[in-house]
């Protein structure tokens, strides 16, 4: 049995010890992540079992909710842990060659932070502490967003912390009328009495909440910073934003949305606002030129899809959400991981540059490919079945409102298919340049082990499975949740 | 009156809130935008502060005899605006020495001329 506490405390610890294990060797600190995170995936590797049995309910400083704050570990927050570390992991094993120029120990350092943010938000069970985590992430990906202090960099990095600040601000506002209001920072207290209280500002608190985490979750029309933002950080970061940073607005504004305010008669609005989000995402994806750019733009039209599935409502669509967001995890943290060596090698991020890129770097080009697939949803790749279920629970509502939808989700994906086929057929054209070799085999290892992932679940959706099914019940089931947190009443 | 003697400090911390927004909005300078990001700061923690204030309130300390727990200020919401405060400052910095290479990459403070990234 290990303490959940910990999924937050060691990456903080390890944060913390990085700078003052910095006197000792600059080096050290890429070592300290690795092993952090290497902890972190394990820990969740031992905490799964148990989970699927019962959720754990940590109560810190032994309170007893709903005073002081409490941690919940439940099949949903824990599969965002595991994705939250796993491609924390990866990406630190990858960080290890590629993050070379600037100080190094300040990289590290946020990084860290960064993963306590994410871990935090998704374990947390109380409204004021899921802030303070969400500003640590924030803070974090900012000041990493603008780590390369080039021009482009800090300007986005700039952008991204004015549209996400006053987005934060917006949480605060609803901290404070939902705190007026019933008296209670617990979410599960406040999901408990939700009801009792029939206000105006109950609504407006909803829409702060939702307007708040949406700019993180990239919602459309909160995305203008996004594109900026995952295009001109470094690769690994672009892949972390992307990997699991959005997916964790997107599950507090599920969380807010579901659990706390039970609010399921604004669904339909969120499944057109996720379709809205899918459908400008993929088409600015398709008149790109510049490689990190185009999949910015494809993280927004997959969060538009993700937040569609969650939407729909079902049990079965929800379930497929989340399959869609390990999909989204592991192929968008591979295709900027191996674009990452790509624009590195190339010394350009303009996909005219990538030209032939395909005989010189034959690996890296044929996971990016594997990854492109995965996205785009062919089999036998993970992207399939998760878009599978989603089309198919979305049909079984039988509700004309959601066919319309599917509709839309089926046009996003013929026009995601044409822009990497436009880019794949770059990659593996020929060429006379013999400049350009393989990326480093420690760069290689992180972007193999995604490619086997990704085939792997493809082929055997059913070892998720599960998983995914006690998640999704753990999200509907609001009077199981606040059970388990407050004690059977 | 008294709606206003009532309302005031609601009145006061969104119609900061609303300044803020409006300089955010309209002003094209960087560091008029932080300031204005810093005005919505001060306003949300007014706000907070307000949630939990009682007119003529004590401190939540039992220092003295009859004090009534009904009479006390909630101190809640004053460790949250605490914390607040501080991710508030640090909001800041960042901004401001983004702002200070912002500055030395492109000459100029105007965000509207600051366009290295488009759609």
């Amino acid at each position: 049995m290990v303490n959940p506490i910990l999924l937050i405390v060691i990456p903080l610890g390890g944060a913390f010890a990085i700078p003052l294990l910095s006197f000792i060797s600059k080096k050290l600190s890429k070592y300290i992540s690795l092993v952090v995170t290497f902890t972190m995936v394990a820990m969740v590797g031992i905490l799964i079992p148990e989970i699927l049995i019962d959720s754990i309910v940590v109560k810190i400083g032994g309170f007893t909710p709903p005073f002081g704050i409490n941690l919940v570990v439940s099949p949903l927050s824990l599969f965002f842990t595991g994705i939250v570390s796993l491609i924390g992991f990866l990406v630190s094993i990858y960080a290890i060659k590629y993050i070379k120029e600037g100080d190094i120990v300040n990289y590290h350092l946020l990084f860290l932070l960064f993963l306590t943010g994410a871990t935090g938000v998704v374990l947390t069970g109380d409204i004021f502490n899921i802030f303070v985590f969400f500003e640590i992430l924030c803070i974090s990906s900012y000041a990493l967003v603008a780590y390369n202090r080039d021009r482009d960099g800090v300007e986005a990095g700039i952008k991204y912390l004015i549209q996400g600040s006053v987005g934060s601000a917006f949480i605060l506002i609803g901290i404070g009328l939902l705190y007026g209001l019933y008296g209670s920072l617990n979410m599960a207290d406040i999901a408990s009495q939700i009801h009792s209280v029939n206000s105006p500002l109950l609504y407006l608190a909803l829409f702060l909440f939702i307007t708040g985490f949406g700019v993180e979750g990239a919602i459309f029309p909160l995305n203008g910073w996004l594109p900026d933002a995952h295009s001109s950080a470094p690769s690994t970061i672009s892949a972390v934003l992307s990997g699991f940073a959005i997916e964790v607005g997107i599950y507090a504004v599920v969380r807010f949305v579901w659990t706390i305010f039970g609010a399921l008669n604004i669904l339909h609005f969120l499944a057109g606002l996720g379709i809205i989000t899918l459908i400008v995402g993929e088409l600015s994806a398709f008149i790109q030129n510049d490689i990190k750019r185009l999949l910015a733009y494809s993280s927004i039209g997959q969060i538009g899809l993700i937040l569609f599935a969650i939407s729909v409502g079902t049990s079965e669509s929800i379930s497929g959400g989340l399959f869609q967001i390990l999909a989204h995890a592991l192929s968008k943290a591979l295709l900027f991981l191996a674009a990452g060596y790509m624009i590195y090698k190339v010394g350009s991020r303009e996909i005219k540059d990538m030209k032939g890129i395909g005989a010189r770097m034959p690996v890296t080009s044929f996971c990016f490919l594997i990854g492109a697939f995965s996205l785009v949803g062919l089999p036998p790749f993970v992207g399939f079945p998760s878009k599978f279920i989603i089309i198919k629970s979305a049909l079984l509502t039988q509700q004309g409102y959601f066919y319309l939808l599917v509709g839309a989700v089926l046009l996003g994906t013929v026009i995601e298919i044409s822009y990497f086929f436009k880019l794949l057929q770059g990659i593996f054209s020929k060429t006379t340049d013999t400049k350009i070799d393989e990326a480093p085999i420690v760069a290689l290892i992180p972007i193999v082990i995604l490619t086997i992932l990704i085939i792997g679940i493809g082929v055997y959706p059913q070892i998720v499975n599960e998983f995914l099914q006690s998640a999704s019940h753990n999200l509907i089931d609001k009077m199981g949740y606040i059970n388990q947190v407050l004690g059977v009443l | 009156m008294e709606f206003i003697e009532n309302y005031l400090y609601y009145i006061a911390s969104f119609g900061l809130i609303l300044i803020g927004l409006y300089i955010m909005l309209i002003k094209k300078n960087l560091i008029k935008i932080i300031i204005g990001l810093s005005i919505i700061d001060t306003g949300v923690n007014i706000l907070l502060i307000t949630m939990g204030y009682l007119r003529n309130g004590t401190a939540p300390i039992f220092s003295k005899e009859n004090l009534l727990p009904s009479r006390m200020v909630d101190p809640i919401p004053q460790a949250l605006v605490l914390t607040a405060i501080v991710i508030g400052v640090a909001i800041l910095a960042l901004a401001l020495a983004l702002a200070i290479v912002l500055y030395r990459h492109y000459g100029t403070l105007n965000v509207s001329k600051i366009r290295g990234l488009k759609w």
